[in-house]
């Protein structure tokens, strides 16, 4: 086992990934919407960059549409799609709540990945596109698997700043009451609707980004990649690191991502064995948040859960 | 034309296993008051118990399919007093994040023990019966008059027995049923044993119309989720009307869209009941 | 003749097949600018549900309210809100995930609530001069040491001066107030009613709800009774106090108790 190779891994996806639990973080510990669709933003992301920038279709390709554009236009896409694909599901849920809000944005997930896995015309279907534009990243002479991780520390940075900007006005406190009592909130003219269209909207267009990230870094994009348990994924992250604080959601995340890629890394001798491993990973993590979610951050998630 | 009538005969079936699915459910829901994903992972582990003591241990089908089902009732009423009793207060919202972590135990324990790949009972293969061309199975028909079955004592044992009026009553008003003398914890036990055994009922029939993988139990939760929501979250009744409405839909969409996309139907209907009735078919408010 | 802010024209709500506000024919009163109106009447009258129709947090089933001569029908909370209608809850709420400083800054409309404001920067000036507000505000309700506090160590009493706290930093032209002394202790309650007769005197109009006679009659100028969601009787406070009709019905059982 490469010990620098699993560093470098465990930054890169770690700061990728606390992309997502940072958004999640500001949709449902400040603006107390839950959403079990995360993966959706973050496969429209992905595909978005694909598509712009692969070449046309020709010989075998099933997929219509590939642009050829640079690197940069394709990351670019990636922002807007996740923002329509937000504007399109955030704007029929808007009065839901609770689980509600829960159960139709993981529906729509759901949606899109089917539609991503039948209809060959977006992106081959099930088989995926890949060799996905790699833009140059040979940043100093560093290689590439460092410009990815400063890439993707850099992606998660500038999301931090943004959201920090947020939550620092007023805004962030107009957010607060909205979750904390909309009814006193709106007596005090505080328009709802808006408010939380736009936090599910905002947060939505970094995920996006990420998604472009991994499609780059992977240079692969299928529906097996973006299924429900990227969302579980950023679910539990958020919950390990204690809701509310960025840091704990940037560290919830690296401690999750720590521990899949370390059990990832560790040699087995038969299949059987990597299958039992994968279990037993599997088995704990559910352990683990269950346990946090039982003793941890209780008075927060509690008071948030009745209002829920 | 008869081909429409086999999908529509075929729905019946999908419908029937969706209503054995769902009613534990929605029963959890309307008594524990959230959505416990992680009952699908309860399909899961009866129809490998079955199988395990079928061929493993070479057992004949019924008393696997028993034990099956028990293990799962007692399994379930473990998990409700072990995992969700405690974090009760902290409110629903809490409580389904929860459950979504007791799916990733239960499914990787499954997932450990039984290892991938695909199994299947080791029962007589299915007699078939045509009917106007119209083709049924003998284990299709079994699920059918199972899901039957259980409408009918449900009703009655939510009408007539002491502990289906106190779920009644607690279900309605948790408070208030507890001041009358309703003892709460007996009746949630209750609950936790009729839901999880439902499901193991769920999880045997499963594996006698199809052969089983071990993410069968993701696949089940979203039709699940979308019976109940289609019946109105919590209520029992509707659930056969939703089951089969739900079924019927999936089965025959396969006459007219490519046969992929027959999952969508269901999110498709989590979708549109949510949007414009979240009371789904019961007409109760949602609470 | 001073003109009519509030308007309340033969308003009927109805919970499921009960009447809660207006029987048959309706409730109907006005409101002039600059008034201070009492609204009593016993538990159940339909006080709170009357202030839940004029804020906008329930819809009439039929009739209007109108403020301004503008018909509310179709004007959501937030809006009414925005048009200088400010009022608090017979149970008063609060965020508990602010401070009492910022439940105060959050009544006020900063320009930072908006994301290009949020993207410029620059609602901080406006910031500063509200946080002076907001000291000025709290010291006005007494509630000036508690500045930094948790919501959630207040007392019930705090509590409802808190929300009176939010609803002054946004200078509303008319203030609704559900109840402002239940569980208010005496010195409080004195404090309030000096802040009432000033903002009255400022020209703010003030409706409020209350059950402690003693301190309503004293400041109000003018009155409507309630009861069973109709209108019962209205008047001056020397009027309402020897109205026969409304000793028998609400008076009659205070002094009893």
């Amino acid at each position: 086992m490469n010990v620098e190779q699993l560093l470098l891994t465990v930054l890169t996806y770690g700061c990728l990934f606390s992309v997502l639990t940072l958004s999640l973080n500001l949709q449902y510990a400040r603006g107390g919407m839950i959403n079990f669709g995360t993966v959706a933003y973050f496969a429209a992301g992905a595909y978005a960059y694909a598509i712009f920038t692969q070449d046309p279709p020709s010989g075998l390709d099933q997929y219509m549409f590939g642009f050829g554009a640079p690197w940069w236009v394709g990351f670019l896409a990636a922002g807007v799609a996740s923002l329509i694909f937000a504007v399109v599901t955030g704007w029929p849920t808007l009065r839901l709540r609770g689980e509600y809000l829960a159960l139709t944005t993981f529906a729509f997930a759901e949606v899109l990945h089917s539609f991503l896995l039948n209809e060959r015309r977006i992106g081959n279907g099930s088989v995926g596109l890949s060799n996905i534009e790699r833009p140059e990243m040979n940043w100093m002479g560093l290689g590439e698997n460092y410009t990815f991780a400063l890439s993707a520390i850099l992606l998660m940075g500038l999301t931090m700043l943004l959201y920090r900007r947020i939550l620092a006005a007023p805004y962030g406190r107009a957010i607060d009451a909205v979750r904390d009592d909309e009814v006193a909130a709106e007596a005090v003219g505080k328009d709802i609707k808006r408010l939380r269209f736009e936090v599910f909207v905002v947060s939505a267009v970094p995920i996006g980004f990420a998604g472009a990230l991994y499609a780059m870094i992977t240079t692969l994009v299928s529906p097996d990649l973006f299924t429900a348990e990227i969302t579980f994924f950023v679910w539990i992250a958020l919950v390990l690191g204690g809701e509310r604080t960025i840091v704990g959601a940037i560290l919830g995340t690296m401690a999750l991502v720590t521990f899949e890629e370390v059990v990832r890394s560790m040699h087995f001798e038969t299949v059987r064995a990597a299958e039992i491993a994968a279990s037993t990973e599997e088995i704990l993590t559910g352990v683990i948040f269950i346990m946090i979610l039982r003793w941890q951050p209780f008075e927060k998630f509690g008071r948030k859960g009745e209002r829920a | 034309m008869t081909l429409l009538a086999q999908y529509f005969v075929t729905g019946i079936v999908t419908g029937c296993f969706l209503i054995l699915a769902t009613i534990g459910f929605s029963l959890t829901r309307r008594v524990e008051g959230f959505l416990n994903i992680a009952h699908a992972e309860l399909l899961g582990v009866s129809a490998f118990t079955t199988w395990g003591l079928n061929v493993g241990l070479g057992w004949p089908f019924i008393p696997s399919a028993l034990v099956g089902i028990v293990f799962t009732a007692f399994l379930g009423l473990f998990i409700g007093r072990v995992v969700y009793d405690p974090i009760r207060r902290l409110g629903p919202a809490v409580l389904l994040i929860s459950s979504v972590g007791v799916a990733y135990v239960i499914g990787g324990a499954v997932d450990g023990v039984i290892g991938t790949g695909i199994r299947t009972l080791d029962i007589p293969l299915a007699t078939t019966y045509r009917f106007w061309g119209v083709r049924i199975t003998d284990y299709q028909m079994i699920v059918v008059a199972l899901a039957a079955l259980t409408g009918v004592s449900l009703a009655l044992f939510l009408n007539k027995t002491k502990t289906g009026l106190a779920i009644r009553a607690m279900s309605a008003n948790p408070e208030l049923a507890a001041s009358r003398g309703i003892d709460v914890r007996q009746t949630s036990r209750a609950t936790w044993l009729i839901a999880s055994g439902l499901a193991g009922l769920a999880g045997v029939m499963l594996a006698m119309i199809a052969t089983l993988s071990t993410d069968i139990a993701f696949r089940q939760i979203l039709q699940i989720l979308a019976v109940a929501i289609l019946a109105g979250l919590g209520s029992l009744y509707s659930v056969l009307l939703s089951g089969l409405i739900v079924g019927i839909a999936m089965d025959m969409s396969v006459y007219w869209i490519p046969a992929g996309y027959r999952p969508l139907i269901a999110f498709a209907v989590v979708i549109i009941v949510l949007l414009f009735r979240p009371q789904g078919l019961s007409g109760r408010k949602p609470s | 003749m001073t003109q009519d802010l509030l308007v309340v024209d033969k308003v009927i709500k109805r919970f499921g097949g009960l009447k809660a506000v207006g029987g048959d024919t309706g409730l109907s009163f006005t409101v002039p600018q600059g008034a201070f109106l009492g609204l009593i009447g016993p538990n159940g009258a339909g006080k709170s549900t009357t202030f839940n129709l004029i804020s906008g947090v329930l819809k009439p089933n039929s009739g209007s309210v109108r403020l301004d001569g503008k018909d509310l029908a179709q004007v959501r909370p937030h809006e009414i809100a925005s048009l200088g209608l400010g009022r608090t809850f017979q149970t008063p709420r609060s965020f508990p995930s602010l401070s009492v400083l910022g439940n105060v800054l959050v009544g006020a409309n900063n320009a930072g609530e908006h994301l290009p404001s949020v993207a410029s920067g620059n609602w901080r000036t406006d910031e500063a001069a509200l946080q002076d507000k907001a000291r000025v505000v709290l010291e006005r309700v007494g509630l000036g040491p508690r500045i930094g506090d948790v919501v959630t160590n207040l007392s019930g009493g705090e509590m409802r001066m808190l929300e009176v706290a939010r609803q002054l930093i946004r200078e509303p032209r008319i203030l609704l107030l559900d109840e402002p002394t239940a569980g208010v202790d005496p010195s409080l309650q004195k404090k309030l009613s000096d802040i009432l007769v000033d903002l009255h005197r400022e020209g703010c109009t003030l409706v409020v709800v209350e059950h402690n006679l003693h301190f309503l009659l004293s400041i109000a100028d003018s009155v409507v009774v309630l009861q069973n969601g109709e209108l019962l009787a209205k008047g001056s406070p020397q009027e309402i106090r020897s109205n026969a009709d409304v000793i028998a019905a609400y008076l009659g059982d205070e002094h009893a108790a």
